[in-house]
């Protein structure tokens, strides 16, 4: 479904990225860690066709996706990814609500199917009652909502989510993920989520971890998460049980 | 001090460098325009010599003088267009300091030393070049252009400095105030009532004037004259403040009605700051203002066969002036257009980054450029009508093809100053394109 | 002793009998170890002998006629007392994760291909756990997330020993 090879990218000095690769199928839910500056977001912005990698392909369903221009490279973000970036990165001029309808409207829908999409998106995710307001008066956690939300709005085919529990308290993070994930599993979406949070990785099916721009762990669905997790099960579960009865 | 401001200029990104830029060319096309209408107040009008002739006589004096006016008004419109450029970031920087632990004292001078250099170091190339043109003016055509006029140059670079400074101190006004409000700033100030009663108290007196037909309750005939050109006055500065509170209210009903997503964007863009689009249109208004009345009073000569030669040259002298005026508005939008560029321009790479096509972008600038110029050209345009025709209401009585002719003028003007947003707006798309790679979405 | 305070705890509600005592314990506290009828059975007569619990009857539901247990009020005022109190904030790390880790790195640094073996094995875990959540009582959620944030406490630990392995590393090569 998804699958880069080889990928490097620098900017200036730095190398975010140096030789990645990665496989993600699709329905897969997976979650990419790495220590901060290891390139994560620089992967989900190559991956979603943000940004152009030096070298290595990224393909989507087998369609060169690198190569394409900036024209088609918008047209397919638009029809099939929805992006959370890191910042949140709201439209200030725009109300809670109106910011969640623009990109369906972009996408061709009608107003009145636009904003009922995006009030029960709001109401999803529990931030209804901001829907009026504008993104300086909303709170970080209140704001990462309504930006997940509007990625979530268009149903895309791809959802690429960075650090979209940063600023929200665990139950918080909890519920966002909760909708994430089952949204991804209702339309069997592929997921890609940046995180440092462990406990939001444990959503994913797998971990892509990444170190100084490299991919060290589960680049394939085979080397990673739950197929090779079995072996350390029992001391896992045993480390677990440790825990609970200290 | 100092410190602060030379960290701050060498941390400065690639946007902030370009707003300065900005900033000192604006100083310098304002201080090259102050100094030409100075030194025009001092040519020597009594030399007879060519078309230049006419500025001798009574009457077309009084438009020679309403010309430099009219150069004036733009000039000092444009850098103070200029010197509040990119207010809301440059408030937004200036709030960080104060968080960072700067006192307000420190915030304000900062502020103004920031906006000072950027005007000094425009202005200097601005007095360059015009007493470079000044110079090549007295070469062609001899002493009609004074020399001694010159050196009052140092006080209109001077005064363009202190105007620089002076606007980087109100600046950080906000930022004195409260560091997080203006961080987190919800929604813009209202314009406020004040503005619309200026207007309004500029009406009265014009129609309280002209209903006593020549008398007026005080001082009879020039107190008539006094009333008349005093509300004029008022009307326009009214104007000029309640475009505010025009293009906020057009942009609202633009963006509840919107179906598209570009006109919902444009509006709430125009409808989230309308100062900055009144600061940069009151330009364009005031053309066509003023063109719109010219127009209107030239109607009534269309039907008159005897036309002087006078009239004739001091019309094409007013038409000069006004196109200065709208090369000069031009320039004010450009600014602003290149101001809200920089401003918008994370939401545009945001926007861009999730899907939405760059000439959709592109549409929401010419968008928005509509929004706000069409309530500003129309309101200027019958302002600027209405008031020649309720002065010569008796003239126009008289000759019934005149209104019409003047509608039509009016008209015209009004679309000019919406096609000189539009365009500005058109022009300005390239630049998007290239602003809005995705690159830019770090860059915060 | 905190199983004599669960029952008391568990009494407080109402007279119950030991097999409920036992069932209640195993169901309320889903994460912990399940209670042995014969521990159940023994802490029930310490807690009468200290006068903290009586009998207060027997009940017989078809089975076996079984003996009814209250708390008294002294009991009650000893599970008070015992709520008051905090537990004290460990003094010693006891975890083989912990030693396995010095150990590790005593016998030559094959730590961290150790400690990235036992990430792995602890995520998985924690996807369990997380899985469990989405669809388990209250009580099972509550222990799901008790467990959850120990597994990422460690997890936090294991990046941290692994990143300071790396760091020690290198100043030893340079
Ligand atoms: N636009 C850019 N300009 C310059 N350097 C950049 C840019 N984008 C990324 N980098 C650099 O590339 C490296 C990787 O950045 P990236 O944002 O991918 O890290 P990350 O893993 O997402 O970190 P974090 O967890 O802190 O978000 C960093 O060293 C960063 O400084
Ligand atoms: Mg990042």
């Amino acid at each position: 479904m998804l699958e880069a090879r080889t990928l490097r990218k620098s900017f200036g000095r730095t190398t975010a990225l140096d030789g990645a690769s990665v496989e993600i199928g699709e329905g897969e839910v997976v979650a990419v860690t790495g220590p901060s500056g290891s390139g994560k977001s620089t992967l989900l912005h190559c991956l979603a066709g943000i940004i152009r990698p030096e070298a290595g392909e990224v393909l989507f369903a087998g369609r060169r996706l690198d190569t394409l221009d900036e024209d088609a490279r918008t047209r397919l973000r638009r029809e099939n990814f929805g992006v959370v970036f890191q910042f949140g990165e709201l439209v200030p001029e725009l109300t809670a609500e109106e910011n969640v309808v623009l990109p369906l409207l972009f996408g061709g829908r009608g107003r009145r199917e636009s904003l009922e999409a995006a009030r029960s998106w709001l109401e999803r995710l529990d931030v209804a009652d901001c829907a009026g307001q504008r993104p300086a008066e909303l709170s970080g956690g209140q704001l990462q909502r309504v930006a997940v939300a509007r990625a979530l709005a268009a149903e895309p085919r791809v959802i690429f989510a960075d650090e979209p529990t940063g600023a929200l308290d665990s139950l918080a993070g909890e519920r966002v993920m909760g909708e994430l994930v089952g949204a991804a599993r209702e339309s069997r979406a592929t997921l890609v989520v940046v995180t440092h949070d462990n406990r939001v990785a444990a959503y994913a099916d797998r971990e892509i971890a990444l170190r100084d721009g490299r991919v060290v762990a589960g680049a394939t669905a085979a080397t990673g998460g739950t197929a090779d997790g079995t072996p350390g099960e029992a001391a896992a579960g045993a480390s677990a049980a440790g825990g609970v009865s200290r | 001090m100092i410190t602060v401001v030379r960290m701050l200029a060498r941390g400065r990104s690639r946007r902030e460098r370009a707003r300065g830029r900005l900033m000192a060319a604006g100083a310098a096309l304002a201080t090259v325009l102050l100094c030409a209408a100075a030194h025009l107040t001092a040519f020597r009008l009594d030399a007879r010599r060519g078309a230049l002739g006419i500025l001798t006589e009574k009457e077309p004096r009084l438009m020679v003088a309403l010309t430099l006016a009219l150069l004036a008004v733009p000039a000092a419109a444009f850098i103070y267009q200029v010197s509040r450029l990119a207010t809301a970031t440059r408030e937004r920087r200036l709030a960080a300091l104060r968080l960072a632990g700067a006192t307000p004292r420190e915030v304000r001078l900062t502020g103004a030393a920031e906006s000072g250099w950027s005007a000094l170091a425009g202005g200097t190339l601005g007095a360059a070049v015009y007493l470079l043109a000044a110079l090549v003016a007295r070469w062609s055509l001899g002493d009609v252009v004074p020399v001694r006029p010159l050196l009052w140059t140092p006080v209109v670079l001077a005064a363009v400095v202190l105007g620089g400074a002076l606007s980087g101190l109100r600046a950080g006004r906000h930022v004195v105030a409260s560091p997080l409000g203006v961080v987190r700033r919800a929604r813009p100030r209202g314009p406020r009532v004040r503005d619309l009663a200026l207007v309004a108290l500029g009406v009265g007196l014009l129609a309280a004037a002209l209903a006593g037909k020549g008398r007026f309750l005080l001082g009879g005939k020039y107190g008539a004259a006094v009333a008349i050109a005093a509300g004029a006055v008022l009307l326009l500065f009214g104007l000029v403040l309640a475009t505010a509170w025009l293009i906020r209210m057009a942009a609202r009903r633009a963006g509840r009605g919107a179906a598209a997503p570009e006109t919902l964007l444009a509006a709430r863009m125009v409808e989230a700051d309308p100062r900055a689009w009144a600061r940069a249109l009151s330009v364009v208004g005031l053309t066509v203002f003023f063109g719109s009345a010219v127009g209107a009073h030239q109607a009534l000569t269309v039907f008159q066969s005897d036309l002087t030669a006078f009239q004739a040259a001091s019309y094409a002298l007013l038409y000069l002036a006004l196109l200065t005026a709208m090369v000069t508005s031009a320039g004010a939008l450009v600014a602003h257009q290149a101001e809200a560029l920089l401003d918008h321009r994370r939401s545009f790479a945001v926007l861009a980054a999730s899907g939405v096509p760059v000439p959709a972008l592109g549409r929401v600038l010419t968008r928005q450029a509509l929004v706000a110029a069409l309530p500003v050209c129309v309101v200027s345009a019958v302002a600027g009508t209405g008031v020649v025709v309720l002065l010569l209401a008796e003239l126009y009585a008289r000759r019934p093809g005149a209104l019409a002719v003047s509608v039509a003028g009016a008209a015209a003007m009004a679309g000019i100053g919406v096609l000189a947003a539009v365009l500005v707006a058109r022009a300005a798309r390239p630049i998007l394109r290239r602003w809005v790679r995705p690159g830019e979405l770090r860059a915060g | 002793m905190s199983t004599g305070h669960v029952l008391l705890g568990l009494l407080s509600e109402r007279p119950k009998h030991g097999y409920e005592l036992k069932k209640e314990h195993d169901q309320r506290l889903p994460g912990a170890k399940p209670l042995a009828y014969g521990q159940v059975y023994a802490t029930l007569q310490r807690l009468e002998r200290g006068g903290l619990t009586e009998v207060a009857g027997t009940a017989q539901e078809g089975g076996p006629e079984r003996t009814v247990h209250a708390i008294t009020e002294a009991g009650r005022a000893e599970l008070d007392r015992w709520l008051a109190e905090i537990e004290a904030p460990a003094p010693y790390v006891a975890s083989p994760l912990f030693a396995r880790v010095v150990v590790a790195t005593l016998a030559g640094g094959t730590a961290e291909e150790y400690l990235l073996r036992q990430r792995a094995a602890h995520l998985t875990r924690m996807r369990e756990l997380t899985a469990r959540k989405a669809s388990g009582s209250p009580a099972q959620v509550l222990a799901a997330d008790y467990a959850l944030q120990h597994l990422d406490a460690d997890l936090r630990w294991i990046e941290t020993a692994l990143e300071r392995h790396t760091v020690l590393k290198g100043e030893t090569d340079a």
